[in-house]
């Protein structure tokens, strides 16, 4: 499968359904390249070669017009918006590149493999786009519970060099020993926005923070990031409640809403999918706990604001106790060069969804939105990533890739914060922002105490 | 002349008898399968139990000993990734992780921690059942972290999936009795029968006799060629008889000529 975008960008899309990495598949998708790729010839040689031994693998040059960036991520299920609009974001980017000649005469191209946002799909799709030596590096993966399994898969295969970068999660497992050194992360981490959340709640009087969040490894790690946050000011979690990834959002909450609700908290923090976190927020709402309802960026802001205004007359008032954390700067502000520029690559090309996504969820067509937190965040990750494989001049080779990205050093990316990397800083960004919802959008959030006043 | 027995009233107390004999069969293999089913559900259900409490603790014992870094560095994402592996494995319903001081640094629970399991000693280790409303009933297993200065690992068993269980590998255990037993009774009433079956040839045998008629002597008279006690019995009937007829001839005889 192949998705051609404007003119002169292509995306190569090979999907899979979750859990199937097996010979068939493999030669499935090579036959797919085979037939449907006008670089076919390339990747049919490459194939028909014995297998290379990790060192030849680890210095293998590119093909000469092109660089594969691997990618697996939620194209299907019900956390599909993420790994879509994080997708539109970079492929507006890849597009405008690659219409402009490329990054020193190649292409970029990312070759995706759905994953659905499950943990042993990533594994499977993870190791295949290792194996694939004409993937250059992994780039845009999405989640926590997937990421976290997928890096031991970068640890195996330390001497290929493949390195993941610019995971959309914000988990401390690929920024700290002993997988921290196969990942470069761009965005602030949760641990910085659960505590900037915490200290805004506590600034304002509402010391007693519930969590709701995903019993996984993500849930855990926003929830461990409260923790530590509000033990700086010598409190406790106020109450707790959890729900199972891939809940949707027509499931009810209210037994967590109960939980929590006995516990009397003033403010709840959601570490979640933009799904169940609606889902949340809304019988919430419908049950009386009119407090602060806080969400991490990686719960897909419009997504879940689209969810809950969805055929409600009363959609302002039922959305008013949202604040969410974001990583990168509000979409709205155009004061930012690369705002502006995302603005008009997205506008120009409106990238559509990866090929057979539909498909994948027959019944539930996805619907784009013209800007989202999370798309300019791939575009942001698209533009850095561009960047650092043209510092690594004509010939990249993977060996070279972590020099390129320690030589990043106070570089403006046009988001108002310089990018910062080196071998004991593998995250580029500091910055985490808090919006609220206002119409149909997120904005900046500058007045917590008049926004959430205490009674 | 009146027959001195009733053919078909002998031939009823035979078959009471014997079905005395077989109903003494059916008993005798009834108490058989029923005291070794119940002696296979005890060991059985015992056997299942151990393995189950066995299995727990060593999975646990997997997971302290997984942890013990995860736990040092603070990084409980990971920590969460471990145990959501592990709760995959059938019949295990929950994992939760405490620290030394009894925080609850990761579970699978949802939508929240039951107050049971708030309720219960954090740091105990020893086997123990919980009845958890809306989840059933559980035997839940404990293994300290680093002797339990850096915490301990819980593991909840399914007792209702153990229950099932027991009841699978019992009823196939009966199951197995039970054709036994069938089996046993068919052909024990089969080997009565066949026992049975001169006993009557010589029951109606000693009736002709009885009624001194020389055809229905003729009728059962295959008894007497068998080369066996039933033979030999019917013989010295016949002997006996004849004696007796001899004697009863031989005294009307002597009557006559008084």
């Amino acid at each position: 499968m192949k998705t051609r975008i404007g003119g002169g960008g292509e995306g190569e899309v090979r999907q899979k359904r979750p859990g199937t990495l097996t010979r068939r598949s493999l030669v499935r998708s090579g036959l797919g390249a085979l037939m449907a790729a006008p670089w076919a010839g390339k990747l049919g040689a490459i194939g028909a070669r014995p297998y290379p031994g990790p060192h030849d693998r680890a210095a293998a040059t590119l093909q000469d017009d092109e660089i594969v960036l691997g990618v697996s991520a939620a194209f299907s299920g019900p956390s599909r918006g993420l790994g879509t609009e994080l997708y539109r974001g970079a492929m507006a980017y890849f597009t405008h590149v690659n219409e402009n000649g490329g990054v020193n005469g190649r292409r970029i191209v990312m070759k995706l493999l759905d994953d659905g946002y499950q943990p042993d799909p990533c594994v499977a799709n993870t190791i295949e786009l290792i194996q694939d030596e004409t993937v250059f590096l992994l780039f845009n993966y999405v989640g926590t519970p997937t990421v976290t399994r997928a890096l031991p898969v970068l640890k195996k295969f330390r001497d290929q060099q493949v390195y993941l970068f610019f995971p959309f999660t914000g988990a401390e497992p690929q920024r700290e020993p002993p997988y921290g050194e196969f990942a470069f992360n761009l965005r602030a981490s949760y641990r910085q926005e659960t505590a900037g959340l915490v200290d805004n709640f506590l600034n304002i009087g509402r010391r007693r923070v519930a969590v709701f969040y995903q019993n996984d490894a993500y849930g855990r790690s926003g929830w461990a990031g409260v923790r530590e946050a509000l033990a700086r000011h010598s409190e406790t979690i106020a109450g707790e409640a959890t729900y199972m990834r891939g809940t949707q959002f027509g499931a009810s909450m209210r037994r967590q809403v109960e939980i929590l609700q006995a516990r009397s908290p003033d403010a709840v923090i959601c570490i979640g999918a933009y799904q169940a976190c609606a889902a949340f927020a809304r019988d919430a709402e419908d049950l009386g706990l009119h407090i602060p309802v806080a969400n991490v960026s990686f719960v897909g802001s419009e997504n879940l604001l689209a969810l809950m205004r969805e055929g409600r007359a009363d959609a302002d008032a039922h959305t008013r106790f949202l604040v969410n954390s974001q990583v990168v700067p509000s979409y709205e502000d155009t004061s930012l060069p690369a705002v502006r520029e995302y603005h008009e690559l997205m506008a120009r090309y409106d990238p559509p969804p990866p090929e057979d996504v539909e498909r994948i969820t027959p019944g539930e067509p996805y619907t784009t939105f013209p800007q989202s937190f999370v798309s300019l965040e791939g575009f942001v990750n698209a533009k850095l990533i561009t960047e650092i494989i043209r510092r690594m001049g004509d010939n990249p080779q993977r060996s070279g890739i972590q020099e390129a990205v320690f030589a990043v050093r106070n570089y403006d990316l046009g988001v108002g914060e310089q990018v910062r990397f080196g071998p004991n800083r593998r995250q580029g960004l500091q910055r985490v922002y808090y919006t609220v919802p206002e119409g149909e959008r997120f904005v900046p959030l500058d007045d917590w105490e008049g926004r959430f006043p205490v009674s | 002349m009146t027959p001195v027995i009733q053919k078909g009233e002998e031939t009823l107390k035979v078959r009471k008898l014997f079905r005395k004999t077989r109903f003494g069969f059916f008993a005798l293999f009834g108490i058989v399968v029923l005291a070794i089913s119940i002696l296979s559900i005890s060991s059985v259900s015992r056997e299942l139990r151990d393995e189950y409490v066995s299995n727990s603790e060593s999975i646990a014992k997997n997971i302290a000993d997984s942890s013990v870094d995860i736990l040092l560095n603070r990084n409980l994402a990971t920590l969460q990734s471990l145990i959501d592996q592990f709760v995959q494995i059938e019949s295990i319903r929950y994992i939760y992780i405490t620290s030394d001081t009894g925080e609850y640094l990761a579970h699978t629970f949802i939508p929240g921690i039951p107050e049971e399991i708030l309720a219960s000693d954090p740091s105990a280790t020893e086997p123990v059942e919980h009845s958890l409303p809306g989840l059933g009933d559980f035997v839940e297993v404990g293994s300290p972290i680093l002797s339990g200065v850096a915490g301990t690992v819980h593991v909840g068993m399914d007792l209702e999936r153990l229950g099932l269980k027991i009841q699978r590998a019992v009823g196939q255990q009966i199951y197995l009795l039970c054709i036994i037993l069938v089996t046993g009774v068919l052909a024990s009433i089969w080997l009565v029968n066949l026992a049975s079956r001169p006993l009557t040839e010589l029951l109606e045998y000693v009736v002709a006799l009885a009624r001194e008629r020389e055809s229905d002597r003729s009728t059962h008279g295959d008894v007497l060629v068998r080369d066996d006690e039933i033979g030999d019995m019917a013989r010295l009937m016949r002997y006996v008889a004849d004696d007796l007829a001899f004697a009863k001839d031989e005294g009307r005889g002597a009557g006559g000529d008084d």
